[in-house]
C-alpha cells in the first residue's frame, strides 16, 4: 500500500549537499501497525512527511495504493492528504479560535462536504475518540491529553487509510500517553486504518507490529523489516 | 469550498482581532465615505447652480453690449436705457416668445415719516411677477387693474420693513419714492437660496414708475418661450430685430444659457475630480494600510496556514481564503464609509441650503469600488500566504 522505492531527500546547506533522507525503500502494508523510532535529526519527520505527501523526494518513488504519487502535482498532493491521510502531530496542531467541533470539521470543508454533513460526521468522530461533552471548547479549554483526541478525531474524520503521528505522547505524560495509544490501537484494530507512529519511547513502540530504525537517513539493519514481512 | 464558507470564515477571524479590523478599516472608511461626499455634493451643486442659472422657466435675457464705436459716438449711452416701448411691441410679434418680462431700475432715496433710505426702485410689467415668483408674506401682490390703471402701490422687500419700519408691519402705510407718494400693499418673502442676498428693495407697477420717472423706457428685458429650442429661435430672433430696429451690428445679444451652464458643469467636474483625486489618494493609502495589516496577519497565522494545508487545503483554497478576508474587510469598511457620506452630505446640505444627491450608481460604485480594493490589496499577502511552505510553516512558531 505504501511503496518507497530509492527515495532520498537533500537540502543545499550553503555550499553543501545533505542527504536528510538516503536511498530510502520502504513496504508498509494495509492495516499495519507500524512505529518509527531513531535518535533526534535522524531524518523520522522528514520521512513522515513524505509518506504523507506534505514533502516531495528529489529523487526515488513514491507508490500510494498503486498510484505513483512521485510526480503528483500540488494540488492533487492536497487530495491525497485531505482523502487518504490523516495528521497527527505532537504539538496537537489545533486551530485556536476555533471549537473542537470546527476544528474537525476542517479536512470536511475542504473535502467539500456540506455543512449538515459536516457536523453529524464531526459529531460521530468526535464521539468515538470520548469528547462528546467537550465539542464546543476552545482548545485552551481543553487538557493536552483532550486536544490529541481532538487531533485524532480531526485526523480520522474524512475516513482515510492511513494515520501518521509525530510523536503524538512527546507532550503528554504516560497516563494520557497510554490512553492516546489505545486509541490509535482501536482505529488499527477496528477499523483496519493503517498507523504510523514517531517516537523516542519503546513502550510506545510496543503497540506497533512492527518498528523501524532510522539513522542519518538511512533504514538501520538489523532492522524489523524482514520480521514484519516473515510474519 | 463555498463563497459563503469563505465569507463566514473571515468574519470570524476579522471578529478575532475587532480592533485591528476596525483600525484598519478606517482608511477605507474615510476614503469611500470622503468619495461619496464629494460626489453628492458635487452633482447636487451642480444641479441647484443649473436650475438657478437657466431658471425654471426657460428663460432667456437680452443683453445691450454697445460696440466701441457706438460708445465713442456717444458717451453717455449707459445711461440710457437700451430698450424702448416699441421694442417690446416689436418683440411681442415674434411667435416663439410666449412672454415678454420688462423692468427699470434706478436708485432713488425712499422716506417714511423721518427715516430715509437709498433703496433700489423697479418698474415690472405683470409678466415679471409671474417669472420671479414674487410671493408677498404680509398683505397682497399686484392685481391686474394695478399694472392697468398705475396705481400708486408698491411691494417692499423685507429688508425695507426691517430697517425703515423698524420691523413694524408696513401694509397701508404711504412711503415717498422719489418724492410722489406710494402706499405699501405688500412685502416680500426672504430670499431663499445661496445665491440671493436681501437688499433695500421697491416694486412698482411699470406704469406707476413711468410718471414717476418720466421714462417709459426699460433696463432689462426676459424673454420666456415653452421650450428651451423655442428659446433658442426666439432669442435669435430678438437679437436681429432689436440691431435693425437700432440700426447697429451686434449691440442687442442674448445670453447664452447653456454655455454657462455647461461652464458650470465644467467647474464642478474640474472640482469633484481635484477632490476626488485627494480621496482615491486616501483610499490608496487605506488600502495599502490594508495590505500591510494582511501581511502581518499572514506571518501570524503561518502555522494555521500550515495546518490547512496538512488538511488539505490547496494553495489556491488559501488563497481565496485570505483574498476574501480582505475584501470582506474592505467591502465593510466601504459601506460604513458609506453611510459616512451619506450621513456627511446631509448634514452639509441642510446648513448649506444646498441639496446633495445620493444616486444608487454611487452606493453601488463605492461597493464595488471598496471590494476591488480589498481584492487588489489583498492580493500581494493573500499570494504570501499561499506560497508557504507546509512544513516549515507547521513547524513555525
Ligand atoms: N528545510 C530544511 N533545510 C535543511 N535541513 C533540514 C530541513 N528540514 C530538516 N532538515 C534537517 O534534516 C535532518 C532531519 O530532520 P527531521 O526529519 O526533522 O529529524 P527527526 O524528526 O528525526 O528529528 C535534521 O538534521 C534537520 O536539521
Ligand atoms: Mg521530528
Amino acid at each position: 500500500m505504501i511503496e518507497l522505492e530509492s527515495i532520498t531527500k537533500t537540502y543545499l546547506l550553503g555550499k553543501e549537499n545533505v542527504n536528510v533522507l538516503n536511498n530510502i525503500s520502504l513496504k508498509i502494508e494495509q492495516g499495519e501497525f507500524v512505529a518509527i523510532m531513531g535518535p533526534s535529526g535522524s531524518g523520522k519527520s522528514t520521512l513522515m512527511n513524505m509518506i504523507g505527501c506534505l514533502d516531495k523526494p528529489t529523487s526515488g518513488n513514491y507508490t500510494l495504493s498503486g498510484e505513483n504519487v512521485s510526480h503528483y502535482s500540488e494540488n492533487e498532493l492536497a487530495r491525497v492528504r485531505n482523502q487518504s491521510i490523516g495528521f497527527v502531530f505532537q504539538q496537537f496542531h489545533l486551530l485556536p479560535r476555533l471549537s473542537a467541533l470546527k476544528n474537525v470539521e476542517l479536512p470536511m470543508i475542504y473535502a467539500g462536504v456540506s455543512k449538515v454533513e459536516r457536523q453529524l460526521r464531526a459529531e460521530e468522530a468526535l464521539n468515538k475518540v470520548g469528547l462528546s461533552d467537550r465539542m464546543d471548547h476552545l482548545p485552551n479549554a481543553l487538557s493536552g491529553g483532550q486536544k490529541q483526541r481532538v487531533a485524532i478525531a480531526r485526523a480520522i474524520v474524512n475516513k482515510p487509510k492511513i494515520i501518521l503521528a509525530d510523536e503524538p505522547t512527546g507532550a503528554l505524560d504516560s497516563k494520557t500517553s497510554t490512553a492516546i495509544m489505545e486509541q490509535f490501537r482501536e482505529l488499527n484494530g477496528e477499523e483496519g486504518v493503517t498507523v504510523i507512529v514517531v517516537t523516542h519511547e519503546s513502550e510506545v513502540a510496543a503497540y506497533a507490529n512492527r518498528t523501524i530504525f532510522v539513522r542519518d537517513g538511512m533504514i538501520q539493519l538489523p532492522s524489523a523489516s524482514n520480521r514484519g514481512a516473515s510474519e | 469550498m463555498s463563497f459563503m464558507e469563505n465569507l463566514l470564515m473571515a468574519l470570524s477571524s476579522l471578529k478575532a482581532h475587532k480592533m485591528r479590523s476596525i483600525l484598519t478599516m478606517l482608511g477605507i472608511i474615510i476614503g469611500v465615505g470622503a468619495v461619496i461626499i464629494v460626489v453628492a455634493i458635487g452633482q447636487g451643486g451642480e444641479a441647484m447652480l443649473k436650475t438657478q442659472i437657466t431658471g425654471p422657466g426657460n428663460t432667456v435675457e437680452l443683453l445691450y453690449q454697445p460696440s466701441d464705436e457706438e460708445i465713442r459716438a456717444n458717451p453717455n449711452i449707459f445711461l440710457q436705457a437700451p430698450f424702448k416701448q416699441e421694442d417690446i411691441r416689436a418683440l411681442e410679434q415674434i411667435p416663439e416668445i410666449k412672454s415678454i418680462v420688462a423692468s427699470s431700475t434706478q436708485m432713488s432715496s425712499v422716506r417714511f415719516q423721518q427715516e430715509t433710505a437709498d433703496v433700489s426702485s423697479t418698474g415690472i410689467n405683470q409678466a415679471y411677477v409671474k417669472l420671479n415668483e414674487m410671493k408677498v408674506e404680509k398683505g397682497r401682490s399686484f392685481s391686474t387693474s394695478d399694472f392697468l390703471g398705475g396705481r400708486r402701490v408698491g411691494l417692499v422687500s423685507h429688508v425695507i420693513q426691517e430697517e425703515l419700519f423698524k420691523g413694524k408691519n408696513p401694509v397701508g402705510e404711504v412711503i415717498t419714492v422719489a418724492n410722489q407718494p406710494i402706499e405699501i400693499i405688500g412685502v416680500l418673502e426672504k430670499p431663499t437660496g445661496l445665491l440671493s442676498f436681501s437688499s433695500m428693495e421697491v416694486y412698482l407697477p411699470f406704469q406707476t414708475w413711468r410718471t414717476i420717472y418720466g421714462s417709459s423706457d426699460f433696463t432689462q428685458v426676459t424673454l420666456q418661450a415653452d421650450t428651451s429650442d423655442q428659446l433658442e429661435s426666439a432669442g435669435k430672433k430678438a437679437a436681429r430685430l432689436l440691431n435693425n430696429m437700432h440700426n447697429t451690428e451686434d449691440s442687442y445679444q442674448v445670453l447664452n444659457m447653456e454655455e454657462i451652464a455647461a461652464g458650470i458643469g465644467q467647474i464642478t467636474r474640474i472640482m469633484t475630480l481635484i477632490i476626488g483625486s485627494i480621496a482615491g489618494i486616501s483610499l490608496f493609502v487605506g488600502g495599502i494600510g490594508v495590505m500591510n495589516i494582511m501581511l502581518v496577519s499572514v506571518t501570524e497565522r503561518t502555522r494555521e496556514i500550515g495546518i490547512r494545508m496538512a488538511l488539505g487545503a490547496t494553495r489556491g483554497q488559501v488563497l481565496t481564503q485570505f483574498l476574501i478576508e480582505s475584501m470582506t474587510l474592505t467591502l465593510i469598511g466601504g459601506i460604513l464609509g458609506i453611510f459616512l457620506g451619506w450621513g456627511t452630505a446631509s448634514i452639509v446640505s441642510f446648513f448649506a441650503g444646498w441639496p446633495s444627491l445620493i444616486s444608487w450608481q454611487v452606493v453601488l460604485g463605492g461597493v464595488v469600488f471598496s471590494m476591488v480594493i480589498g481584492v487588489v490589496f489583498g492580493l500581494l499577502p493573500a499570494n504570501k500566504a499561499s506560497k508557504l511552505d507546509p512544513i516549515e510553516s507547521l513547524r513555525y512558531e
